[in-house]
């Protein structure tokens, strides 16, 4: 474990815990540094999730990441939601806690996605204010990820970078720095990534997430799908020698593989790392990405999914009960 | 720097931000595809970018197909035997229908589906509408056992030492992972039959639409996690109603025998060895001293 960066340790390489792994992670428990959950998946009363959560704890550290905050969206985020989240903080106790830089909604509406803000002072303000008080209330670092993002708008007063790094600065929180959404951003509004990665705060960069994404040519989706391609390794490489040693996370969450293969993905992450860091010259591991065929617009999910599938009643039939005495 | 407000118009007093973010989802949540509306794309223009490939309403169409994908894949996943029922029309049109109804209001999908049920009721013209309400009830339902509180069994030791009195004037609680369920169709078992269809890769091909069976079903989560259904006798099924109503055991069977006085004689003889079972299986996880609720009318 090398020196902390806001207070927050470097774990190392991890993945996202998910549903179609849980058998394979508690049976076998697969050598990994760390498990990053969706929160909401777990801000629930009992029942299976709770279950598995526990079991995983015992065995793993947690890092909890969220997609329902709404941080930037035109009401404070919920009370309740709020309440539930620390909740779940106490009972996982994270090194550190995100969610994105983004609005999920308006009061009476809440889409599930992750809208991208328009980069404006008067944003930046309200993120900031809000996030440095979340902080507080958690009692947990508390850090935002750079959304991939599909729409820009006329009002932005300054590029993503700017407006990410502003607010951090002015929260005191921590950067979420997803690499691939830097490069999805990056295709879809013509800027360069590179110039992005230069220009944030990276001392205050406590987790990287990589991830596949899905190019339909006109413009790339988040979809979290498949390999995680050369060029985005390639930037990451230049993240991790400006940052230095950061835990780093795979997220795969559609067409999830067996774990054999996201755990290869993480140790390609490691060596990528290593060798960035100039701790190892050996190449990255692992199959090299294969060839995407663009997929059809329709079917293409590309934030519904963040954490997988859900694990959720209908996945199971219900059976009929053993006779009670009747 | 202050936030900028719109000084008139229906929206005064949002901010710009506020207004735009407004804006959004008014028309992600739009059915028709965006591109085709000449003045949205106007509009759009106005509000946001666009770039080289993808003009400014293509931009707001993607997050809009989206909202969609997202939401008709959440309800597919949680009512499977409803979609099994309705063919791919009838059940894109009640989705449709009640996404437009009911917006999506929670930070959670999990709870997409909470009137679901009551939107299916409103809409009588649904083929087989009755089994249609009836499947609905049952899959929220298992949607709430799923997840619903942890609750160890009742300790049995325990009753030893609560007053004599204690089940004529206490409080029996069950289980929070236990719901009661009256239908008309068989629908558990229907949706046992289209679950393992689906499987199979049929997609609920060859499963038979039911004759009408009215049930009094006890849907729970046991101690190992998984969901349960069991039909229960009439006069059983009204004693535990009474109980999830927080009645006294005494008073909850004097409601039983009320709703079904053919069947005292055997709820009498039975009501005893019931009791026990219900707590060995922990469906009756505690009994508290104090007044229980007032008799209201029987359930059943």
């Amino acid at each position: 474990m090398t020196k902390p960066r806001l207070g927050v340790p470097d774990l190392g390489i991890g993945v996202g815990l998910r549903v179609p792994h849980y058998r394979h992670i508690l049976s076998q428990r697969p050598a990994l540094d760390f498990f990053e959950i969706i929160s909401e998946n777990f801000m629930v009363e009992g029942g299976k999730p709770i279950y598995h959560l526990e079991q995983v704890l015992e065995h793993y550290p947690l890092i909890q990441h969220g997609v329902s905050l709404s941080i930037g969206g035109p009401d404070e985020p919920e009370p309740s939601y709020l309440a539930r989240l620390k909740q779940l903080v106490r009972k996982v106790k994270p090194a550190w806690l995100s969610d994105h830089f983004c609005w999920c909604g308006v009061p009476g509406a809440h889409l599930h996605d992750l809208l991208p803000l328009p980069y404006t002072w008067e944003a930046v303000e309200r993120v900031a204010e809000r996030a440095r008080r979340i902080q507080d209330y958690l009692e947990v670092p508390f850090a935002l990820e750079n959304t991939s993002s599909y729409m820009t708008y006329t009002s932005s007063e300054m590029s993503e970078w700017q407006f990410i790094s502003e607010i951090a600065e002015r929260a005191d929180i921590g950067l979420m720095f997803d690499v691939n959404n830097v490069y999805v951003s990056a295709y879809n509004h013509g800027f360069d990534a590179r110039e992005f990665i230069r220009s944030v705060p990276h001392e205050r960069i406590v987790q990287i997430h990589l991830a596949g994404h899905t190019n339909l040519g006109k413009y790339i989706i988040d979809t979290h799908r498949g390999h995680v391609i050369d060029e985005v390794w390639e930037l990451y490489r230049e993240t991790i020698r400006l940052s230095g040693p950061v835990s780093t996370l795979i997220e795969w969450d559609d067409e999830i593989p067996e774990w054999h293969v996201l755990a290869a993905e993480a140790e390609k992450a490691r060596a990528a790392r290593n060798e960035a860091l100039g701790l190892s010259a050996t190449p990255s591991a692992g199959e090299p990405a294969p060839a995407r065929a663009p997929a059809a617009p329709h079917g293409v999910n590309h934030s519904g999914r963040h954490g997988g599938p859900r694990e959720l009643a209908a996945l199971e039939e219900s059976s009929l009960g053993a006779a009670i005495a009747e | 720097m202050p936030n900028r407000a719109s000084r008139s118009g229906p929206n005064a007093g949002r901010s710009e931000l506020t207004e735009l973010q407004h804006w959004v989802v008014r028309h992600l949540q739009q059915l028709r595809a965006l591109p085709r509306d000449p003045a949205l794309s106007l509009e759009a223009a106005d509000r946001l970018t666009g770039n080289e490939r993808v003009a400014p309403v293509e931009q707001i169409e993607i997050y809009r197909e989206q909202f969609w994908l997202r939401h008709t894949s959440s309800l597919v996943e949680d009512f499977p035997g409803l979609g099994g029922i309705l063919g791919q029309a009838d059940w894109e049109r009640l989705v449709e229908s009640y996404l437009q109804a009911f917006a999506p209001d929670s930070w959670t999908l999990r709870e997409l589906g909470r009137r679901f049920p009551e939107h299916v009721a409103r809409h009588p013209e649904l083929p087989h509408h009755q089994l249609c309400c009836d499947m609905a009830r049952l899959e929220w339902a298992f949607i709430e056992l799923f997840d619903a509180a942890d609750c160890p069994p009742l300790d049995l030791a325990k009753l030893g030492t609560l007053p004599p009195n204690v089940l004529e004037t206490g409080q029996i609680l069950l289980n929070p992972a236990l719901r009661l369920l009256e239908v008309s169709y068989p629908v558990a078992d229907l949706r046992m039959q289209l679950l393992e269809s689906r499987r199979n890769g049929h997609a609920g091909a060859g499963v038979q639409i039911p004759d009408p069976l009215a049930q009094q079903l006890v849907l729970y989560r046991a101690s190992d996690r998984r969901l349960y259904h069991r039909p229960m006798s009439p006069e059983a099924f009204s004693l535990l109603s009474a109980l999830e109503r927080r009645l006294s055991l005494v008073a909850a069977c004097e409601h039983a025998l009320q709703a079904w006085p053919e069947h005292a004689e055997r709820l009498q003889q039975n009501v005893a060895g019931w009791f026990q079972a219900w707590a060995r299986c922990g469906w009756i996880v505690d009994v508290v001293p104090g007044p229980a609720s007032e008799a209201g009318p029987p359930r059943s």
